[in-house]
């Protein structure tokens, strides 16, 4: 098991999903905030961040994924989250962020509502 | 931006106060205000930055250039002009000869921080809170894993990576206690040493609260912090933790992080001695499912029924200590109209027992089929068995060639209990229930490469009664561990000596049922009658 995020994009039209792949910690959630604000700055108002490749999350990470909420809220756009572990959705409604940020069981269903 | 656009001192009131009314309006109000200095003071752009620990963080800005986030070092070098306020700063550009004191709007920029800094105190608050209730939750889960999750390998993985990211480590191993030592389950985040000593004098200080653990434990972390898990105060394994992440990069753990990771642990250890318990459950069930296979193949190479042969009468009786034994019997035609019979016992019983017992059972069949009955055939046989077994493994053997047409009987004893040939009372050697052994001429097969054999040669006389058997029926023991003993079985033997042999058979095992007690049946018993028809 391996310590480091990878982070990869598929920019799609109004639409931008980040597919994570690893620990989503200090180091993996600016990785993540990164490339969210690079997308914001590319105009993209609508994020969704697939964890299909991630096991774990901690609160650094947590606390940085509500700053990215924070900020889509300020810019008046949508983030949702999909294909999350039980244990990481379970933390998520914990921590509040799917009070701001929908969470979808699968990529389809998270696209098509969020593109709504 | 709300506030982008500059808004003179002729603004109205009236709007400002409606967006400090508005919860949600506070930024476009700060803005609001940022953009009412800025025209008072003939700033481009400005920001106003609430302090952080070690850094600054932006709270609203108008025009742009201005950082969202920067460090304090950074701040002082800020190419911006800049005003300190109470709880943060203003920066501003182009920098021009903006003074401090006397201006309300910095009043209210020092008001909007000691707001935003309370804010910002009670989201984390919230947020440590919420996240206490994670930590709750991962206890609580680690323990309904008792009942969701046997899978030792699965389980392993839930109870590291929970522990890593309740900790808030970069990363973490788990290891448990096997055979007097610490085996690695699982890691995370980086290699770890593959298995430790339990007695291992650093492991002890470290899992006793000391801070230097050994250093293949987690290498390449600077932090860590280790607890044993327990189950009911006995040692089943270890969890280690490295590195505790903050925003500002990674630290040593807090004195409650121990607290929380033993009472993961407990939790953990519940858990894995469940999973292991079933684990143990399904290895016990794979292989009484295998005895049971073996167990069969084995009756099946026993003699099914007593061959017949005209003039003779023959049984034979088997009963393993386990559910697979390490005696064998065997009665067959031979060359010539003959009838071979064989009693062996394998050294130490259970599976390897049995094993031999197949391969001997094969051995003898094939030999026979090349191999006229005498010494080389044991020979060979001696050989074969020698290459086949592990060291220390012998057979004890008593095989016999009788001619049902001379009635001789040929044998060799290859390190076997001798057998008992109880004479008829009108028979021509000796009679009256006398018994003549079988005796030992050989050392048992297996043991040594170059054994030797002696056939030797009796005759059966109408109503003699041959008798081979197994150590099991003479060494079985009494509860005061008295042997039963050839004397109790050449006794038994001679009393029902011309009794069907069923019946034989039948009162060697009361015999020894009454000798024993109802004591567990020690080893694999073996029995082989032959008795001539009377005349």
């Amino acid at each position: 098991m391996t310590e480091s995020l990878n982070v990869t994009v598929d920019r799609r039209d109004g639409l931008a999903v980040i597919y994570t792949e690893g620990y989503i910690n200090n180091q993996g959630g600016e990785e993540i905030a990164r490339v969210a604000y690079k997308l914001i700055d590319e105009g993209f108002k609508v994020l969704l961040l697939n964890l299909a490749g991630t096991k774990i999350v901690n609160s650094i990470g947590i606390s940085i994924l509500i700053e990215i909420i924070e900020k889509m809220i300020e810019i008046s756009g949508r983030l949702g989250f999909c294909c999350l572990t039980p244990t990481i959705e379970k933390t998520f409604h914990i921590m509040g962020l799917a009070q701001y940020a929908p969470i979808f069981g699968d990529e389809a269903s998270a696209t098509s509502q969020l593109k709504a | 931006m709300a506030g982008s656009e500059s808004a003179g001192p002729s603004q109205p009131w009236g709007e400002l106060l409606a967006l400090a009314q508005d919860e949600t309006g506070e930024r476009a109000l700060l803005e609001r205000l940022l953009g009412l200095w800025c025209a008072t003071h003939g700033a481009a752009a400005a920001a106003l930055y609430a302090d952080r620990r070690g850094s600054v963080e932006q709270v609203a800005v108008v025009g742009s250039g201005l950082p969202v986030m920067l460090d304090s070092a950074a701040l002082l070098q800020a190419e911006p002009g800049r005003l300190r306020l109470p709880g943060g700063w203003l920066l501003f550009s182009p920098p021009g000869s903006v003074r401090g004191g006397g201006d309300p709007l910095l009043l209210l920029f020092a008001s909007a921080l000691k707001s935003a800094r309370l804010r910002h105190e009670l989201k984390e608050q919230q947020f440590q809170v919420n996240y206490r209730v994670v930590e709750l939750e991962a206890l609580y889960d680690v323990g309904l894993a008792v009942a969701g999750t046997l899978d030792l390998n699965r389980l392993s993985e839930e109870i590291l990576l929970r522990a890593v990211s309740l900790l808030d480590a970069r990363r973490g191993a788990l290891y448990i206690l096997e055979d007097g030592r610490y085996r690695q389950e699982g890691t995370f985040g980086g290699e770890a040493g593959r298995w430790f000593a339990a007695d291992d004098p650093a492991l002890a200080v470290f899992l006793g609260g000391g801070e230097e653990a050994p250093s293949d434990l987690l290498p390449g972390a600077r932090y860590l912090l280790g607890v044993p898990i327990l189950f009911e105060n006995s040692p089943r394994g270890l969890l280690a933790v490295g590195d505790k992440e903050s925003r500002r990069g990674v630290g040593p753990f807090l004195p409650g992080d121990r607290r929380t990771l033993g009472l993961f642990a407990n939790q953990a250890a519940i858990a894995l001695e469940n999973a292991r318990l079933h684990l143990r459950a399904l290895e016990q069930e794979r292989l009484e499912r295998e005895m049971h296979v073996a167990a069969e193949i084995q009756r099946r190479i026993l003699p099914k029924e007593a061959l017949q042969v005209p003039g003779f009468q023959l049984a034979g009786w088997n009963r393993p200590a386990r559910e697979v034994g390490g005696d064998y019997f065997d009665m067959f035609p031979t060359r010539g109209g003959r009838v071979g019979l064989v009693v062996g016992d394998v050294s130490g019983k259970g599976i390897p027992a049995a094993l031999m017992v197949f391969t001997l059972h094969s051995a003898l069949r094939l030999l026979l089929d090349q191999t006229e009955f005498g010494p080389p055939l044991l020979e060979r046989l001696n050989r074969h068995i020698l290459e086949s077994s592990t060291p220390n493994k012998f057979i004890t053997m008593l095989i016999a060639e009788m001619n049902p047409r001379t009635s001789t009987l040929r044998f060799i004893n290859a390190g076997h209990n001798s057998g008992f040939l109880v004479r008829a009372h009108r028979g021509g050697n000796g009679g009256n229930g006398k018994v003549d052994e079988l005796p030992s001429s050989g050392v048992p097969l297996g043991l040594l490469p170059n054994g030797r054999y002696q056939m030797r040669e009796t005759t059966l006389d109408p109503g003699d009664l041959l008798c081979i058997y197994s150590d099991g029926i003479t060494e079985a023991e009494s509860p005061s561990e008295e042997e039963f003993g050839n004397d109790r079985l050449t006794g038994v033997l001679r009393r029902h000596r011309e009794a069907p042999l069923a019946d034989v058979l039948e009162a060697i095992r009361q015999a020894v049922g009454e000798h024993t007690q109802g004591r567990p049946q020690g080893d694999d018993q073996t029995i082989v009658l032959l008795r001539r028809d009377p005349v």
